[in-house]
């Protein structure tokens, strides 16, 4: 047998000598956390909490930002608004009241028709009203409009029919309902096609009711609860055919800021520049947005917040662990135990057990995110897993560590005599 | 089998220099019974946790078996450790959360010796001996002190060392329970040859082992 043989075999049983006591250390570690299960438990809990806060603190952020863009993107592209008022600009917040007083006419409405580049315009005269059905009574939106606006806004009947040009043409005395009114007035809604509501003392029959949209809210308008009706069947409620406002959509995204400009200068030729504005669509969800990304803001340092006294609980727990046990790494130590050894028991500890906060703290959060996404926006993004689980699965693992290796470093009579 | 020469251990406190040991020149030889006498605070420990391996000195030079100790790096300390000594503690230094099994098996998680026998066989067999069989599944905080002390002479003698140390083994004991176990020790020195060394400060149970060493003020007198 030659000398590197030999040397060879002896390198071998080394490695499956180091393997072995790596084996008997773990399951030492893995039965230590059997008997200590509180210990065990509360040190991940620590990490668990840390680690589901983070996630589902940012998960509603992100939520909530997509929830208003799929809202927006819901209300139809390449839309522009002609309002009253200043909307944008000036001294004066995004609003929609109608602060100058004007009004639009049907002559303004059939202007901008022809302007080109327009791809539909659908001009509306807003009113609350209380509309009545049977003896029930509700507050609902009169939405006086063209058909126009059924395509523009994306909406579809999902009972009946949406009306037409022509039924606005031939002054037909009927109403698309919004769902959200419609459930109010009906209940059960299918059946209600064909029968008749009052609104104002005028009977209106129903051709359809909507498919919701959801939304409301976060600044888009709530498309669910308006009562449309062809503005021309109602000379009673709105006699001189005014419109509050003129919803046009462009061709094309390319084409929009022409649009916007010619159908600008073509209302500066009847109103004052002061008393309307025209504005993008896009402009009041940017402005929605921004408002949305400071309070994302607001949540993402919460996030970091509970991370850092995440970590600090971490750090506590598993200190306090280690240190209680720097007689048992003496008497170890006393029995044979390397430094290495030690250090592998509480390395594989640490690790063992901010992986198993760390998991379970992403199966609460994708739990909870599960269920809370029915009833709240909620959306997990990998960032804030990849950067909760790394930050705390290091402040486990280099706490639970650091004492582990002052403890080993020592000698084996400093750390029995430890107090 | 082992010799210190020269050996001091220094501890800093409060910036001023204390001698533990002060040049300690001292030779174990292979089945001596050695008893260290002294009062508390003579380094009789001290010296016996240098000899064990347990600290190191300050200076001077520690051989076992002819080899310098004091050049050897952790992994050869550790093995010296856990297969050329076996400890008993005055506080038993028992792992309260391992049962008595698992606490009599510990120096096998860190042993890289190649056993000539079963550890567990032998660890029930010195259990038997010990009279401490039915106690395996306890655990050590449930057993009275001078079961613990057996357990922790179990515990020491499993991976078959060539010395003993014992620091004031019996020191938490009752007389009675006390002399048991020095009874124990005192077997393994006359039927197994055992090297043992025994740190205690009863003048009557240093006196009544084959040699005796006194210390006072960190020197042997």
């Amino acid at each position: 047998m030659s000398a590197s043989y030999q040397h060879a075999g002896r390198q071998n049983r080394l490695k499956q000598h180091h393997m072995g006591i790596l084996l008997s250390i773990i399951k030492t570690s893995l039965s230590d956390f059997d008997r200590n299960k509180l210990r065990t438990f509360l040190t991940s809990l620590g990490i668990l909490i840390g680690v589901s806060s983070v996630i589902l603190l940012v998960s509603l952020g992100v939520g909530l930002k997509n929830y208003i863009t799929e809202q927006f993107e819901n209300l139809g592209s390449n839309i522009l608004i002609a309002m009253p008022g200043q909307i944008f600009g000036g001294d004066r917040q995004m609003t929609g009241g109608n602060f100058s007083g004007i009004t639009f006419t049907e002559k303004d409405y059939l202007a901008i028709a022809k302007v080109s580049g327009i791809k539909a315009v659908a001009p509306a005269y807003v009113k609350t009203v209380s509309v009545s059905f049977e003896g029930k009574t509700e507050i609902g939106s009169y939405y006086g409009t063209t058909a126009e606006i059924f395509p523009m806004r994306n909406l579809e009947a999902g009972y009946g029919q949406i009306f037409s040009a022509g039924d606005v043409e031939k002054r037909k005395k009927i109403i698309v309902v919004g769902p959200k009114i419609a459930e109010k007035l009906f209940g059960n809604m299918g059946s209600f096609v064909g029968k008749t509501v009052k609104i104002e003392d005028q009977g209106f029959k129903v051709s359809g009711i909507l498919k919701s949209k959801g939304g409301g809210g976060f600044g888009g308008p709530d498309f669910d609860s308006f009562l449309y009706v062809p503005y021309k069947s109602s000379p009673k409620i709105n006699q001189e055919k005014k419109f509050s406002v003129i919803n046009f959509q462009a061709d094309s995204e390319t084409v929009i800021d022409t649009v916007k400009e010619s159908v600008t200068a073509l209302l500066e030729r009847s109103y004052d520049e002061e008393d309307f504005s025209v504005i993008e669509q896009t402009q009041i969800q940017e402005t929605v947005t921004s408002i949305f990304a400071i309070l994302n803001g607001v949540l993402v340092a919460i996030a970091a917040i509970s991370l850092i006294v995440g970590g600090i609980g971490i750090m506590n727990i598993m200190y306090i662990t280690v240190t209680e046990r720097i007689r048992e790494i003496g008497i170890r130590r006393a029995m044979g135990a390397t430094r290495r050894n030690i250090l592998s028991q509480f390395l594989f500890e640490a690790v063992f057990l901010s992986f198993i906060g760390g998991s379970f703290g992403l199966i609460v959060s994708l739990v909870i995110v599960f269920i809370g996404s029915r009833y709240f926006p909620l959306a997990i993004d990998l960032m804030s897993v990849v950067v909760a689980l790394t930050v705390s699965t290091t402040i486990g693992v280099v706490f639970g560590v650091l004492p582990a290796r002052k403890a080993a470093l020592l000698s084996p009579v400093e750390a029995i005599r430890y107090e | 089998m082992i010799t210190l020469a020269h050996v001091n251990k220094i501890y800093q406190i409060d910036g001023e220099e204390f001698y533990a040991l002060r040049d300690i020149n001292l030779e174990i030889k292979q089945g001596e019974f050695t008893a260290i006498l002294g009062p508390s605070g003579c380094g009789k420990s001290t010296l016996m946790h240098i000899i064990g391996l347990l600290d190191t000195p300050t200076s001077g030079t520690l051989l076992i078996n002819n080899k310098d100790i004091t050049k050897l790096d952790d992994n050869e300390l550790s093995r010296l450790r856990n297969e050329f000594a076996g400890f008993i503690f005055q506080q038993f230094n028992l792992i309260n959360k391992l049962t008595v099994l698992e606490n009599i098996m510990l120096p096998t998680i860190y042993s890289a010796k190649k056993y000539s026998y079963e550890p567990k066989t032998r660890a029930l067999e010195l259990m038997d001996r010990f009279g401490i069989l039915i106690k395996q599944k306890s655990y050590p905080n449930k057993l009275s002190g001078g079961q613990q002390q057996r357990v922790a002479i179990a515990r020491a003698l499993l991976n078959e060392p060539k010395i003993i140390l014992a620091d004031e083994p019996t020191g938490n004991l009752d007389s009675k329970t006390g002399k048991n176990i020095l009874d124990l020790i005192r077997e393994l020195n006359q039927k197994e040859g055992m090297t043992v060394v025994l740190v205690t400060h009863d003048r009557e149970i240093a006196e009544s082992c084959q040699r005796h060493i006194s210390m006072l003020d960190g020197k042997i007198v």
